[in-house]
């Protein structure tokens, strides 16, 4: 029976010029969510790292573009 | 006996006698034919001709091959092929579902351009992405320059995927556009790079991009993934891989 939650990939095959649509199998199901969550963690890294920066500025009572004028 | 100057023909002396007339027209003429026939050794139509080591004598050259060209082979005309070149199309599409695979390249050629067009991913603000061979390990560096109308900087996005773009829109036209070189992509013996360079229509954020990726693998790439950051599906565009030679 076709597990229909799962995700779709596109396969060209560049050899046959063949193109299939099919749900991902285990693996690259198993990948796909480990992406999400790298992605997600690289996110709120970044997101952290923004607010770090403002309120670092805030501190400092400087905007952004006095900071970049700063550094050059 | 007089000769003429060019090419030694026997001619009668002004004293010769007129009854040996008919001997020495035969003379001349018979060393006229020589001499033309060894000008021009033609035979068969396309023939060519080209000066041989000897002095008045042509080699005659037949026609070559359809395609062939005249080219030099020790020291001489001779008909050759050109080595193929050139770029092929190896597989062109539409993007789709969460990954787009082009599979089973050929290893034939010395580069691949990867072109992609009009991406829209089916999440706003997601990075283009790549991958090579499904390689879904932390193998890939990238150096990026991007700047867009309010300024310019420098990332260094995730490194289980290649950022091959700025963030793609998610609805409406896309004019986005992704030209990806991969130099000596079939190498089994050296690490892989990749030329990037990208204009992103994000409307919150249309961005330039140039990069640099690094792929830390000496494998051939047979298959080239694309996809998008933390696995949005790809809703829009094009893509056309190419072969160099």
């Amino acid at each position: 029976m076709t597990n229909t939650s799962r995700p779709i990939v596109r396969i060209h095959n560049a050899e046959t010029n063949e193109i299939i649509d099919r749900e991902m199998n285990d693996a690259e199901l198993e990948a796909y969510e480990i992406q999400k969550e790298n992605d997600k963690a690289a996110a709120a890294a970044r997101a952290q790292k923004a607010a770090d920066r403002a309120a670092l500025l805030t501190q400092l009572g400087i905007t952004e573009e006095q900071a970049k004028l700063l550094l050059g | 006996m007089a000769t003429t100057t060019n090419y030694g023909w026997t001619t009668p002396d002004d004293t010769a006698l007129v009854k040996d007339g008919a001997s020495a027209i035969r003379t001349l003429g018979s060393s006229v034919d020589t001499t033309t026939k060894a000008l021009n050794p033609s035979t068969t139509l396309g023939d060519i001709e080209y000066r041989s080591s000897t002095a008045n004598t042509n080699t005659r050259l037949g026609i070559g091959s359809s395609g062939q060209v005249l080219t030099v082979s020790g020291g001489v005309p001779a008909w050759g092929t050109v080595a193929a070149g050139g770029t092929t199309i190896l597989a062109s599409g539409s993007l789709s579902g969460t990954a787009t695979t082009i599979s089973s390249i050929s290893g034939s050629y010395i580069d691949l351009v990867l072109v992609i067009i009009g991406r829209v991913h089916g999440t706003a603000n997601k990075a283009a992405a790549m991958r090579f061979n499904g390689d879904t390990g932390f193998n890939y560096y990238t150096s990026v320059t991007y700047g867009n109308d309010t300024g310019a900087g420098i990332a260094t996005p995730p490194s289980d995927w290649l950022r091959t773009g700025g963030d793609a829109q998610a609805t409406g036209t896309s004019y986005s556009q992704e030209n990806i070189w991969i130099p000596n992509y079939a190498s089994t013996a050296i690490n892989k790079i990749a030329h990037m360079r990208s204009y992103t229509s994000n409307p919150s954020s249309p961005t330039l991009r140039h990069s640099i990726g690094y792929y830390a693998s000496t494998s051939a790439i047979t298959s080239i993934s694309i996809m998008a950051e933390s696995a949005a599906t790809l809703t829009g565009g094009t893509y056309i891989l190419y072969g160099v030679k």
